[in-house]
């Protein structure tokens, strides 16, 4: 078996898949930071190739739909282990029984598709609710966020929209980057942890902090009390970052 | 008094309106400026009931003039009372916005002066909001009942939403507990809205530039349990209102006991129950297709709590029964006891490649559970009991009979009985099997309050 190791990038995952995918081999992609060596298996490193990854990238494209595609990214950013070689399945699977295979939504490899794929999409739309601002100057905001998936490129848009006159950054703890915003465009950019802590404690505690907690408290009906609900809409792990709880 | 304060006890006055969804209208922001609307709507946070919260849901004031048997802000409760200004909701709005705490706004009021004086103030906030501020974010507000036609069309040109709540399900019902009230009053404003919303489609569609008039729709609301009203009148009334006000969505809530009155139910839990099989039966009629006469009828006006409305249905009509998953019509499928809107769009994909066997069917996600006794898979049946009522009924029966987990009269306690000696506990229960006091069903979680659509 064939470990082909490439360095966390999308184009780096296209790339290794364009040398998986033809090899005869029982083959697995692997990330190189969860890379474990196997003592049977052989090693591959992967260094991305644009020209490679294109290639790919529009052949999914044309020759299947921008919808296999989407998916495809989808999973990527989904960030689960082995969430590559379900991708490897599926575009196997596609390129084999053509783009309509998705349809068979009984086929194995199409579950898992639309199982990683909408949990990526709906933490992403969780997150639009969750991620809460601090301002640690007028009208510049930051916020911290430790998501399970890599959602900032599918939130971005939506912040941008929304908040467009004011500055903001959204900082994933987890994978250590952040969007930033500047009134023009909005970027993703690395930001360690140590300056994400700086940032936070530049200012003082915001009173519309106190306030959102007290509003928090009176909109609760004791009479109603069900916490088990609450905590499935939105589960224990996110209350760190949010001012409420 | 406080900001803080203030805050306190609005936002618990304003806390019994159920409807908090962010949906339904669209907008991104223009140019510079602040806040966008999704359609699909967005949770910003939920609380120990399980609610979400979208929007600030704050009264204006809670200073009111009526004296509604059922509500806490009535004039004759010895309440603390508080009024907020025009500039202190605008702030506080674009300030919880900007954090991403909340949607957008959601105002209220109680009725103060007089229903006109009322909703102008509303209009002022929301107003200043929308043209002073160039908020972009999502608005939510009351029709005052018996304001003028005027103030409530300048009020629909900046809301996304605008709902009236109707509260009490009948005429009669609100002679008995909101004296001040009456039904051509709660019907007009709902009726000129729905009127308003079509016109400026209509123009809308003539002329780009028109705005719309409320993008998100109408709501309303009705107290459940607080009159002897039943579920068929219940429903029907939803219907009626689908049908003809075309509002987007109709939102139950189960009486709270705040005050006590001699005209008032007197019970101890609020039938969360009952609430939650009317939210079925009204996601049935919005999203699967039924039609309220056929859930329920006048010899069963009532929801059997036991068991879900569309199994219900299902069991009272089953001569139509069982159906083939791979030939039934997908408006066929979606009648099928525990097959949802996502299985049955499911199914109708999967088998346009191949014929499904009954294995592929728990793979998309069917609850066999209960669609095992109403369907074939390939002409053969795989019900673990013959098609018959009685037998379906006995098997899917809940293990313990919710009836009386929901009873509204509080369950007898084992201590209240200590201090009689003459009394013996004949049999303890096991833990598993005793009732708690608001008993959760497991399997359907109270999707139908999370305020979504």
């Amino acid at each position: 078996m064939k470990d082909y190791v490439y360095d966390g990038s999308f184009d780096g995952l296209l790339t290794a898949i364009f040398y998986a995918y033809q090899d005869k081999d029982r083959v697995k992609i692997v990330k190189a930071a969860d890379y474990i060596p196997h003592l049977l298996n052989i090693k591959i490193s992967v260094s991305t190739e644009t020209d490679k990854a294109d290639r790919v990238y529009n052949s999914i494209y044309s020759k299947l739909s921008y919808d296999t595609l989407s998916n495809i990214y989808h999973l990527y950013l989904s960030d689960i282990p082995d969430v590559e070689n379900v991708i490897l399945d599926y575009i196997k699977l596609c390129f084999k029984y053509s783009d309509t295979i998705n349809l068979a939504k009984n086929n194995d490899t199409i579950r898992m598709v639309d199982k990683y794929k909408r949990r990526a999409y709906g933490e992403a739309h969780l997150f639009k609710g969750l991620v809460r601002f601090k301002e640690i100057a007028p009208l510049i905001f930051y916020s911290q966020i430790e998501p399970d998936h890599n959602i900032l490129p599918l939130i971005i848009d939506h912040f941008k929209r929304r908040f467009s006159d004011q500055h903001f950054i959204i900082h994933d703890l987890k994978r250590q980057y952040a969007i930033i915003y500047n009134l023009k465009e909005a970027y993703l950019r690395d930001l360690s942890v140590e300056e994400g802590n700086q940032l936070s404690h530049s200012s003082e505690s915001d009173p519309f902090e106190s306030l959102f907690k007290s509003f928090y408290q009176s909109i609760t009906i004791e009479e109603r009390h069900n916490e088990r609900q609450q905590r499935s809409y939105m589960p224990k792990r996110y209350w760190k970052h949010l001012v409420e709880m | 008094m406080t900001i803080q304060e203030k805050l306190e006890i609005l936002t618990g006055a304003a806390k019994y309106d159920v409807s908090c969804s962010s949906s339904g209208s669209k907008r991104s922001s223009k140019g510079s400026e602040l806040g966008s609307v999704s359609s699909g709507g967005i949770c910003h946070t939920f609380t120990p009931d399980g609610r979400c919260v979208s929007l600030l849901k704050i009264l204006l004031t809670n200073y009111c003039i009526y004296d509604c048997a059922y509500c806490a802000n009535r004039k004759s409760n010895d309440i603390n009372r508080a009024a907020f200004t025009i500039d202190e909701v605008v702030e506080l709005t674009i300030h919880f916005y900007r954090r991403n705490y909340i949607e957008g706004l959601f105002l209220s009021s109680a009725v103060f002066k007089n229903a006109n004086h009322t909703m102008e103030m509303l209009t002022s906030v929301i107003q200043k909001l929308r043209t002073d501020k160039g908020f972009g974010g999502y608005i939510h507000v009351k029709a005052i009942p018996g304001a003028s036609q005027e103030l409530i069309n300048e009020a629909g040109l900046y809301a996304d939403r605008m709902s009236v709540n109707i509260e009490l399900p009948s005429d009669r019902s609100l002679k008995l507990l909101a004296p001040d009230k009456n039904k051509e009053d709660i019907f007009k404003p709902m009726k000129q809205i729905s009127t308003n919303i079509l016109n400026y489609q209509e123009e809308h569609r003539k002329y780009k530039k028109t705005p719309i008039y409320v993008p998100g729709g109408q709501s309303t609301q009705l107290i459940i349990g607080a009159t002897p009203e039943n579920d068929l009148d219940i429903l029907s009334l939803s219907q009626k209102l689908y049908d003809k006000y075309d509002l987007k969505r109709v939102y139950y809530s189960a009486y709270i006991p705040v005050n006590t009155a001699s005209n008032l139910p007197d019970i101890k839990n609020p039938p969360t129950l009952r609430e939650h099989r009317l939210y079925q039966g009204d996601w049935l009629l919005r999203k699967y297709g039924f039609k309220a006469h056929e859930l329920l009828n006048e010899q069963k006006p009532d929801f059997d709590i036991n068991f879900d409305p569309k199994t219900n249905w299902a069991l009272n009509n089953l001569s139509l029964f069982p159906v083939e998953i791979n030939q039934a019509p997908y408006g066929v499928l979606l009648r099928v006891p525990g097959i949802g809107v996502r299985s049955a769009q499911k199914i109708a994909s999967a088998r346009r490649i191949a014929p499904l066997n009954y294995l592929d069917l728990k793979k998309l996600g069917v609850v066999l559970k209960r669609a095992q006794y109403f369907i074939t898979c390939n002409t053969k049946y795989y019900g673990s009991v013959d098609l018959d009522e009685e037998k379906i009924r006995t098997v899917l029966k809940p293990q313990i009979d919710l009836n009386e987990a929901d009873n509204p009269y509080e369950q007898l306690n084992l201590f209240d009985r200590l201090s009689d000696s003459s009394w013996k506990p004949k049999l303890l229960l096991p833990l598993a099997l005793q009732i708690p006091s608001k008993l959760l069903l497991a399997e359907d979680c109270l999707t139908s309050v999370t305020g979504e659509l």
